[in-house]
């Protein structure tokens, strides 16, 4: 057999090995990876947050939580830098491998081997892994057009999602949640409200102090779609309330709703739109 | 031909090893499951695979003299093609174990492995680097068919395009940069100094002052250098350009031609036979024409038994070398002992040089010289040998002619038990 048959020949041989290898994959493929998702255990930030070391290390990676604890020892790289990413969203560690560079595809396959559930915020909706965009934003806003940074420079509030409270004498009053859509109020919504034993947001009509409640409620729906400057109209609840009724406007504490709102921008944004 | 070991193969498995005992250490050892293992086969080969391709084209640089280290031309020239060959096979395997070594986590691994998204653009150049191998050495290993020599070397040139991708592959995934950089700065400036530099710089101007035929189809050129001319040893060969605008072929292209003349002669005399377009257009050259002559380059004649006496099988125009040989044993070169020179042709219209050889046999007592025809008496034997030349198994053998006539002496002397150390010959097609 001569060199130029041999060249032939094992260059026949790895174009058919190639296209083996390409055909038996498509044909057997069928992606199981988007139909299993919603089968997966949800699991929150805070339950990931727990396994955070080298006893059990749980990572978040594009949304999905793998237990890695059993590999950690056998990942090439040293332990401290695998251990960093435990308890955490740890999508952009997977990404940069070195920088810029992601994990192989057969360590993509290896990390499946390890999944336990998918990543989901306290109202149990997915989360997707927030870096790639964040990061793509970054690199195409120059200082000259990032609009978020313009609001931050001149102190005015970011477009997002924004949660609160008022607490007097160590309990909770009210706490409130509301996006910013350009600087105005959507989805204002009270998660807790409540004055010494009672709890507004438990009672139905016709109890006592129902109507109290009702005018709550009114301030949200006189603040929906209003700039965030309308909440100092709430010094003066009668002024937004209708239904002052059998109680008088100083029953109405405008000013603990103002103050919860106040907390929420003061924390500042808790989830991006 | 053998290939026995010289120095400078010692010189080409050093720098061929070096990137893979550097790297060995980080890929740690072959073992474990078919994944682990099937990963360092991939590993080992893609870096040997690179650096065979690089050491290939370092070694095809062609300065004359250095050839010398790899025992000629010639042999060079195999070197450079075997080294070609296994990058081309490793590069291969070097995929398929990378791609196969994913298999065990799952099938969409090995495919992503192998083709990945294209934003991973590292892998996509060694795929463009094996494309461009295809390209360039598909008419080397007759993928499909003989090529046109000229369109062939044209073709070879993409060969640096291979070297550049599959460099900047191995820059973005293996470590050891320094080592890839210097093998790379050889492969590359050898094709730089071959195709740009060299043409320029290192051919020398002759001109043509006769064109002397010697039989159908042959003629011998006599050479006069315009300058410096080349210094050379009987037997080496030089590359020829010719600039003759008459010319119906071949013009401004180098082919390889044996010096028929000896090293004292202030003319270069060259037999050329009519084999080729170029050779053909060659019988014609017009005379006071100019050509370029690059060389010299070979080692015919390199001795390794300098005690003992020399038989030359000579045959076609590869009487060549011997003719320059006793053309030098005539102007007086010391001969090593002495030399027996059997004269390989099918009748007397064949026989050029023929005369020549037989005055210096009657003048000179240390080379005698045999004609044999095969049209009377058949493929030359053992019996004729032994009639004209008795002790011509003592000898170190010097062959030169037709592949088929090369091949079927060798075969006559290795049945003499003459060991393949003792037999020389350089067989040079497509340099």
């Amino acid at each position: 057999m001569t060199i130029q048959k041999i060249a032939y020949s094992v260059f026949v041989a790895f174009m058919a090995s190639l296209f083996t290898l390409v055909s038996v994959n498509a044909l057997s493929s069928s992606d199981p990876d988007d139909a299993a998702d919603d089968d997966l255990d949800p699991i929150t930030l805070e339950e990931l947050a727990e396994h955070d070391g080298a006893e059990s290390c749980w990572k978040a990676i594009h949304g999905r939580v793998y237990d890695v604890t059993d590999y950690v020892p056998d990942h090439p790289t040293e332990e401290d830098v695998v251990l960093e990413w435990c308890g955490r969203e740890a999508t952009e560690g997977w990404d940069n491998k070195r920088p810029g560079v992601p994990h192989s595809p057969r360590a993509e396959g290896l990390l499946e081997a390890y999944l336990i559930g998918r990543l989901v915020d306290e109202e149990g909706e997915p989360v997707e892994a927030a870096t790639e965009d964040t990061d793509t934003v970054a690199e195409r806003l120059s200082p000259a057009e990032d609009e978020r940074l313009h609001r931050a420079m001149l102190g005015l509030p970011l477009d997002g999602r924004y949660r609160g409270v008022f607490i007097d004498r160590g309990v909770i009053q009210v706490n409130i949640t509301f996006d910013l859509e350009d600087g105005h109020f959507t989805g204002l919504a009270y998660r807790h409200l409540a004055y010494r034993d009672d709890d507004y947001l438990a009672m139905e009509e016709g109890d006592d102090l129902y109507p109290v409640l009702v005018q709550y409620r009114q301030i949200l729906e006189r603040l929906e779609g209003q700039p965030v400057t309308a909440i100092f109209a709430l010094y003066e609840p009668e002024r937004v309330v209708d239904d002052v009724d059998g109680y008088t406007g100083a029953t109405l504490r405008g000013a603990k709703v103002i103050s919860a709102i106040r907390d929420a921008l003061n924390r500042g944004v808790y989830a991006w739109p | 031909m053998p290939l026995r070991p010289r120095y400078g193969d010692l010189l080409l498995i050093v720098l061929l090893l070096l990137p893979l005992v550097v790297a060995l250490p980080r890929l740690g050892g072959l073992g474990g499951p078919p994944e682990l293992w099937l990963t360092w086969v991939g590993r080992v080969t893609g870096i040997l695979g690179l650096a065979m391709m690089l050491l290939a084209a370092a070694v095809s640089i062609r300065l004359p003299g250095t050839d010398r280290w790899f025992g000629g031309l010639a042999r060079l020239w195999r070197l450079h093609h075997w080294l070609g060959f296994g990058a081309f096979i490793l590069v291969m395997v070097h995929a398929l174990a990378l791609g196969l070594a994913a298999v065990p986590t799952s099938l969409e691994a090995a495919v992503a492995t192998l083709f990945p998204p294209p934003a991973q653009g590292a892998i996509w150049l060694g795929w463009l680097a094996w494309l461009a191998m295809v390209i360039f050495l598909a008419p080397t290993f007759d993928f499909f068919g003989q090529p046109h020599y000229q369109r062939w070397k044209r073709l070879h040139l993409v060969s640096a395009a291979a070297l550049l991708l599959g460099l900047w592959h191995a820059f973005l995934l293996a470590g050891e940069t320094a080592l890839w950089w210097l093998l790379g700065i050889a492969g590359l400036g050898a094709i730089v100094w071959r195709k740009l530099v060299s043409p320029r710089v290192s051919r020398h101007p002759y001109r043509v002052e006769a064109v002397e035929p010697l039989a159908r189809g042959v003629v011998e050129l006599v050479l006069r250098p315009e300058g410096d001319g080349i210094r050379y040893e009987t037997g080496q060969f030089v590359y020829l350009t010719p600039l003759d605008e008459r010319l119906a072929a071949g013009r401004g292209e180098e082919h390889p031609y044996t010096i028929a003349s000896a090293p004292s002669d202030s003319r270069l005399r060259i037999g050329i036979k009519d084999l080729g377009d170029a050779s053909h257009a060659l019988q014609t050259v017009t005379p006071g024409s100019r050509v370029l002559i690059e060389g010299p380059y070979g080692e015919f004649f390199g001795r390794r038994f300098p005690e003992r006496d020399m038989l030359w099988l000579g045959g076609g125009i590869g009487i060549t070398p011997f003719v320059g040989g006793a053309r030098g044993l005539a102007s007086g070169a010391s001969a090593e002992g002495h030399v027996h020179l059997f004269y390989l042709a099918n009748g007397p219209d064949r026989a050029y040089y023929q005369e020549e050889l037989e005055r210096i046999a009657e003048a000179e007592a240390a080379f005698a010289f045999t004609q044999h025809y095969s049209r009377e008496r058949g493929r030359l034997d053992e019996a004729f040998l032994r009639e004209h030349c008795p002790d011509f198994t003592e000898r170190e053998i010097y062959v030169c002619g037709p592949p088929a006539m090369n091949a079927y002496l060798q075969r006559l002397l290795a049945g003499q038990g003459i060991p393949a150390s003792r037999i020389h010959s350089e067989v040079f097609d497509f340099l």
